[in-house]
Parts: C-alpha cells; sequence; structure tokens
C-alpha cells in the first residue's frame, strides 16, 4: 500500500492526536509512522521512549514457563543474590526488548533485580567505553557489538570459563556446543577467548516485493548485476509512484553506513584489509564496490544518506523501496499483521558476487569475507561487575534455549542456537503469513551456515568502524568532499586506517 | 568556686594569636567556599584535560605514555579539526549576526508601554525555557523530509526539492541548524536589548527630535552608541556559549551529513565516546577553550568591553 499525500498527511494527524490523547501507545505511534514512511532517526525513536522499530513483536507469544529443572535450578542458586541488582544497557534489537519484557520471570524465580537501559548503539557504545575506561562497574552486563569484540576482550570474563569455575552456578544442560558455531567465530571469539555468549544475528540477506517484481516481470536477483538492473528499471518506472529500487542506510558517520560498504566491498570481491594487515578497500575490487553503491544511491530515497537501518526499514514498511540487501530481522515486522505491505515481502539469499570472494589468508584481523554481512552482537559479563555471580545466573537465563527460543518467536529474530531452528514452536509457524512468522528462518540459517561475512577482529575497530570510515564515506555520498571519486575518497581512508593501525602497533 | 573572667588586654592577646587569615575580619574565610568550588568543579577538570594532552594513548592496548607533543602535532596534522573550526566559526558568525540583529529589531518593536506589550515580551521569552535537545527534537520533526511542516513550505514554494531533504543536504544543513539555534536564543538578545533601550536617557532623544532627526537617524547616532557597551556584552557572552554548541547539532544532524555541521565539540564527543581517545579529545578540547580565550580577549580590546 502506498498513501496518496493528503491521505498520508491525515493519517499521521490522526496518529499524533491519538498518541497525544493517550489513545494509542507509543509503540504504535511509531509503528504507524513507519507505515506513513515518516524517516525518524534512531535518536528521535528514542527519546520518543521507543525502540528501534522492527514492527509489531508478538509478545504474548514470549510469556511462558522456564522449564522446571532450569526453574528449580535459578530458585536455588539465586537465594543468595536476592534483593541485588543487575544494571545491563543494550541497544533496542528484537531480543533486548522481548528479553525486557520477560525479565520479570527471572526476578519472580530469583530475586534478582535487572534493569535494563535501552538507548542507540551509539551509546551503547558510549557508555560501555566510559565503564572500561574508569573500571566503574556500574553495568553488570555489557551489549557488545560484533564490531567491538576485539576492543572490550579485556574487560569480560570468559563465559565457558566461569561455567566451569563455578558449578554451583552452572545452568543444568546449558550446552554451550549448541550455539552456532559460525556466529561463535564471528560474534563472541576472539583469541581462543569467549568474549560472552552470541546474542543477536542480524544478517544481511536479499528480501524483494514480489508483487513488484511481479508487476514489472523481473526475476529474483541472483548477482549484482541482476540486482543493479532491477533497482534502475523499478525507479525508472516507479518513482513517480513513490516507490524506488532499494534504499540504503548511509547515515555519514553512522556504523550503518560501514555495513553497507563493507557487504558492497566483499561482493565485488574485495576486502577491508590484505594479508599484511594493509587498509585494502582501495584497490580495484573495493573501489568497484563503492561505485556500485553510490550508483544505487542515486535510485534510492534521498533520505538513504540520513537513514540508519531504522529509517530503512521504514522504508521497507512504508511501501517505499522494492528490493533490499540488508538486516534479515527487519522481514518479520514487514510481514507483520498491521504491515502495510504485509505478505508482500519475501526473502532469499544474499547476492552472488561478480568476482571469487578473497580467501581468509588473503585478509587481515581475522576477516571473513562472504556475501552476507552479519552484524551480531553478544551479550558479556563485566570484569569491573560488583554483582558477577548474580549477572551470570541472568545472563545464562537469557541465553538458555527456552528464552531464546522464545525471543524468537515474539520478535522475529533469528536465534543463537541450533537447536531453537528445530522446535516445534518455531516449526509451526514456518509457512505463516503475519506477525510472529518464522518462515524466514531456513533462509537466515543457510546464510549464517554458508555466506556469513565477519569484519576484521582488532581492538581499534570500534573507532574505525564507527567514526573515521562511515565519516568519510559521508563525505563523498553527500558530495561534500571528493567530487563524486570513489577512489580519492578510499586513498584518505586507507591513509587514516593505515596510520591507527601502525600508532596501535598492530602490524 | 570563682570564675576569672580575662581582662580585655587578654582577649586581645589571644586575638593576635591567631594568623591574620584566619580572622573574621580578613576576606579569605568568606571567599573560601567560593574559591573551593572553582578550583574544584572550575579548574580541575581543565588542569586534569591539560594533564591529559601530554600523554600517547595506544588504542589498542590502552597504554599511556608521556608524550606532551604527540597529540598537539596530530591535532595540527588532523584536517577534520580544521574543518570543525570553520564550521564552528561559520556557526558562530552567522548565529550571532542573526541573534543581534533580529533581537535588536524586536526589542525596539516592544520597547513601549501600551496595553498588552507586557504579554508579548514574557511570550517572548518561551523559547528559552525549552531544553535544547527538545528544541532539537522539534525542528527535527518539523524539517522532516516526509512529513514536516517547514520542509513541506518550502517544497510549496518551490525554495528547495523533494530530493533534497534540508538536514541530509550539505549546502542546507548548517544554515537548518543555525535558524533553531537563532528561534531559541534571540529572546536572550531582545531580553538585553530591552534593558538597555529601557537605561538610556530620554534628553538625547528628545533634542534630537527637537532637531528634526528622524528615527532612523535616531537610531544610529544615538541609540546604537549608547548601546554599544550592552552590544558588545552581549555578543561576547553568546559568542561564547556559540562557539562550544554540541546539543542541536548532536539532536539533529549528529556532525552530518558529511562533517556540513561538525563543530569542535561534536568532533570532541566523536573522539571521545568513539575512538575512546582520551588524550586526543582532552587535546581538541583545550584548543577549543584556547581558541574561545584568544578571540574573546581580542573582542575585548577591540570593543573596550568592561564587566
Amino acid at each position: 500500500m502506498s498513501f496518496r499525500t493528503h491521505d498520508k498527511q491525515r493519517f499521521i494527524i490522526d496518529s499524533a492526536n491519538d498518541f497525544t490523547n493517550k489513545r494509542i501507545s507509543k509503540r504504535d505511534f511509531l509503528r504507524k509512522m513507519g507505515m506513513a514512511g515518516v524517516g525518524m532517526s534512531a535518536f528521535a525513536a528514542g527519546s520518543l521512549g521507543g525502540f528501534r522499530s522492527f514492527g509489531n513483536m508478538a509478545m504474548a507469544d514470549a510469556h511462558g514457563e522456564t522449564p522446571e529443572d532450569v526453574a528449580n535450578f535459578l530458585r536455588e542458586a539465586g537465594k543468595p543474590f536476592a534483593g541485588t541488582t543487575i544494571r545491563y544497557t543494550s541497544e533496542s534489537t528484537p531480543p533486548t526488548v522481548v528479553l525486557n519484557q520477560l525479565k520479570s520471570e527471572f526476578t519472580e524465580l530469583t530475586g534478582i533485580n535487572v534493569e535494563i537501559e535501552i538507548v542507540p548503539l551509539e551509546q551503547v557504545l558510549a557508555k560501555a567505553t566510559q565503564d572500561v575506561q574508569g573500571q566503574l562497574g556500574t553495568y553488570d552486563l555489557y551489549y557488545l557489538d560484533q564490531a567491538w569484540t576485539a576492543t572490550f576482550s579485556r574487560d569480560t570474563i570468559d563465559p565457558r570459563e566461569y561455567y566451569a569455575d563455578k558449578p554451583d552456578l552452572a545452568m543444568p544442560g546449558f550446552d554451550f556446543d549448541d550455539f552456532s558455531e559460525p556466529l561463535v567465530e564471528g560474534i563472541s571469539l576472539y583469541q581462543d577467548k569467549w568474549i560472552g555468549l552470541p546474542f543477536d544475528i542480524p544478517i544481511f540477506t536479499l528480501m524483494y516485493r514480489k508483487d513488484i517484481l511481479e508487476k514489472h516481470g523481473i526475476a529474483v536477483p541472483k548477482t549484482y548485476e541482476d540486482f543493479t538492473q532491477a533497482v534502475e528499471l523499478i525507479t525508472a518506472a516507479e518513482q513517480e509512484n513513490g516507490i524506488y529500487g532499494t534504499g540504503l542506510q548511509a547515515k555519514s558517520g553512522h556504523y550503518s553506513l560501514e555495513c553497507d560498504w563493507s557487504q558492497a566491498v566483499w561482493g565485488h570481491g574485495g576486502s577491508i584489509f590484505d594479508a599484511d594487515k594493509m587498509f585494502s578497500g582501495n584497490d580495484a575490487a573495493g573501489v568497484e564496490g563503492l561505485e556500485w553503491y553510490m550508483n544505487l544511491l542515486a535510485n534510492a530515497p534521498a533520505n538513504s544518506v540520513a537513514a540508519t537501518w531504522d529509517g530503512q526499514w521504514q522504508m521497507g514498511a512504508s511501501g517505499q523501496i522494492a528490493l533490499c540487501q540488508s538486516w534479515a530481522e527487519f522481514f518479520p515486522g514487514w510481514n507483520a499483521d498491521d504491515s502495510a505491505v504485509k505478505g508482500l515481502w519475501e526473502m532469499t539469499t544474499p547476492l552472488q558476487g561478480p568476482s571469487n570472494l578473497r580467501g581468509r589468508d588473503a585478509v587481515g584481523f581475522g576477516e571473513i569475507p562472504n556475501w552476507g554481512h552479519q552484524g551480531g552482537s553478544s551479550i558479556a559479563l563485566s570484569r569491573y561487575s560488583s554483582n558477577i555471580d548474580a549477572a551470570w545466573l541472568f545472563m545464562q537465563w537469557a541465553c538458555s534455549k527456552d528464552i531464546m527460543t522464545r525471543c524468537t518467536l515474539a520478535g522475529g529474530f533469528a536465534p543463537m542456537r541450533t537447536s531453537s531452528y528445530n522446535d516445534p514452536r518455531i516449526l509451526e509457524r514456518q509457512n505463516l503469513e503475519g506477525s510472529g512468522t518464522t518462515r524466514h528462518l531456513g533462509t537466515v540459517l543457510e546464510t549464517i551456515n554458508n555466506y556469513m561475512a565477519s569484519e576484521p577482529d582488532m581492538a581499534i575497530w570500534a573507532g574505525l568502524a564507527n567514526n573515521e570510515i562511515p565519516t568519510e564515506l559521508g563525505k563523498l555520498l553527500t558530495g561534500q568532499d571528493y567530487d563524486g571519486n570513489a577512489k580519492a575518497c578510499m586513498d584518505q581512508i586507507a591513509k587514516l586506517v593505515d596510520q591507527q593501525v601502525a600508532e596501535a602497533e598492530l602490524r | 568556686m570563682s570564675t576569672v573572667t580575662p581582662s580585655a588586654d587578654e582577649r586581645s592577646d589571644n586575638r593576635l594569636r591567631m594568623p591574620r587569615w584566619l580572622t573574621s575580619e580578613h576576606p579569605l574565610p568568606w571567599l573560601f567556599p567560593c574559591i573551593s568550588l572553582l578550583l574544584v568543579f572550575g579548574l580541575y577538570p581543565i588542569l586534569y584535560s591539560l594533564w591529559l594532552t601530554m600523554y600517547k594513548r595506544n588504542p589498542a592496548t590502552r597504554v599511556e605514555t608521556f608524550d606532551p607533543a604527540w597529540n598537539w602535532s596530530r591535532l595540527w596534522a588532523d584536517e577534520r579539526v580544521w574543518d570543525a573550526l570553520q564550521v564552528t566559526l561559520t556557526y558562530t558568525f552567522v548565529a550571532i549576526i542573526l541573534q543581534l540583529t533580529l533581537g535588536m529589531l524586536i526589542a525596539l518593536l516592544l520597547d513601549t508601554d501600551r496595553k498588552g506589550f507586557s504579554i508579548l515580551r514574557a511570550l517572548m521569552t518561551l523559547p528559552l525555557v525549552v531544553p535544547p535537545a527538545v528544541t532539537g527534537m522539534m525542528f527535527l520533526l518539523m524539517y522532516d523530509g516526509s512529513f514536516g511542516v517547514i520542509s513541506h513550505a518550502l517544497y510549496d514554494l518551490g525554495i528547495i526539492s523533494k530530493d533534497a531533504p534540508l538536514l541530509a543536504t550539505g549546502s542546507t544543513a548548517l544554515l537548518a541548524v543555525i535558524i533553531v539555534d537563532v528561534w531559541q536564543w534571540t529572546p536572550f538578545m531582545v531580553l538585553i536589548m530591552l534593558a538597555g533601550l529601557r537605561a538610556l536617557p530620554k534628553d538625547p532623544f528628545e533634542a534630537a527630535a527637537i532637531d528634526g532627526a528622524t528615527d532612523v537617524q535616531a537610531f544610529f547616532k544615538l541609540t546604537l552608541p549608547m548601546m554599544s557597551k550592552i552590544i558588545a556584552l552581549a555578543v561576547l557572552i553568546r559568542g561564547i556559549d556559540l562557539f562550544r554548541v554540541f546539543d542541536y547539532v548532536k539532536v539533529m544532524t549528529d556532525s552530518g551529513p558529511g562533517t556540513a555541521t561538525e563543530t569542535l565539540t561534536a568532533y570532541t564527543g566523536t573522539i571521545y565516546f568513539k575512538s575512546a581517545n582520551f588524550p586526543f579529545a582532552s587535546t581538541v578540547a583545550i584548543f577549543t577553550l584556547l581558541v574561545v580565550l584568544i578571540v574573546a580577549n581580542v573582542f575585548i580590546k577591540v570593543f573596550k568591553v568592561r564587566f
């Protein structure tokens, strides 16, 4: 569905009035704004007390019974810590939002209170940075994006070791081997240490509007070339109707742009670092990837250069875009019962690049080039916490098989645990259209197991990925610098990155 | 039991034994609380930042080594610092001109005792009580390319294109943020100017009127010269404040698009929070402080501002 201008404005006004008069919740207000194509930034959403707008979550599905053996363990193990309060700060990802709804179950069993601060990703990084710098222990648990794994590795406790060292606090049947091996390697492992437990796995897949592709007789793209042709054709044909070929998360200086860019580089056979640990985004493949991305920008809504993942999600939910290679966790919201485009989005594995992938021995810092960029996160136990044991109990509960499955049912995100994919509750929904669908999880699992790409593991990557790289890319994409010359931009990034790598004595 | 009352001489001797700076007649005991607060909350952070600038930090190992020149040489070579300085100076200069001009015009209009104008003067101060972050949010929504009222009005007037959202376009983003600052802080100028206008003596204006001077001539020949000290003070106060702008930029553009709205304080925050390079962030902060001190001192000398 696409709104006519007048209807859209009327809809927005009515929704705003409903929200002001407390007839609808903040979440419903944000959802309606998403339907109307209102591009709010993460900060805006956060300021309204909301969260990353990934659509209608079937919260009712999250509630259930903690398995009896786990409940008994928590009642017994939690006794000494009753009354303790543990603190955790996280981005507003689907699992965190669901966990925030479920935490009372944990408190009822253990008497341990849990405070979860939900803030935009950049604020999570800022809070964690300050906490470890002063070794403050303000937060007992950290939400760590995969790009920060190496940065914070020394500040966390290896959960496997803690599990072995504290048998009294070891949850029965926790089963570390059940965590997906590629996810552990790509998200939580740094130099043989688990910095935390895998908690969230947004991963790039290809999503497309089947109705628009059928209308124009376009086959589902398999390669970057197919994708470009389809995007250009649809923009040319549908722009007058307010529909673009694709939408991007190209906000300058934001990690979302770095994610888009690295996907484009890998997709064109490039890499971020070479085997000598020199920045290689400025080689032929890297520049080709960036030029491809710049062409996409011409076929995307103008607001793409101000959009992060929230904005991109809203583009898809409002029917503004027809194809999108981005986070799989967008999919359930786009197909939820109250979505303007319910049942119209489909998912398939990520695009195959025109060149061969660069091998892992040809890149540096443990980078994994592949077709599907993963943006996962870990939940990690702070070394500086004064409530480590209580936090460890919560962490085990949050990442237990049952809770991970229930979070998936309610939030539509992909589970970290292999067993969840075969859980009857998940399988039951695999043909469902509408809220709580799991019909995308097969593609997600295939992508994780076969196509998962991962960014470099290095202690200064959090800074590079959130500052230097997306800022210089932003200058190029918004015309502030480089006169549209992708190579010049990449050369400047190479200079900045290589200088920092040398200063950090990482080469 | 008897008590011995000390004589007046003895009391005087006892008092003499106390250090003079501890006696109630000395100003130091009275100034001590104020000085303590200034030292702890004013001077200490600056000294601590200065101390930080002397260390080279390895962001990977977090090891800091004493190297007083390192961060300053890095700052000198960092193009973003100079871009940010340029944005900051532009922001300050444009905003101060607009705020001063509008503030004076509005003050002149409101400088009357006609019925109802006291309410108008009170209403003028409303933007001042809105927190800057909230102001930024309000304007973020009004500038929104999809439904923002300002954007729509500008589209309808043919001033901007739908393909160029105000805050996502390099040529318009900085001005869009400055306008928000002007909206919020022009009332401050109005208040200062009104106070100045009300304090002006009437006689010169009456004499000028008798001599046949027009209102415009009276404004430029009498009002402005007599208000010059107040104007200079207001410009100084707002100028320093504008130089430190952070909130609107953070909320509305997060320094973008590109670095088109990145001010020195915003860049300091980026280095601190995203790159965790605290010594270098401190160096940029001290650099900002130095620039403010230099510009403010030149201004004070040129315009002979007195406090």
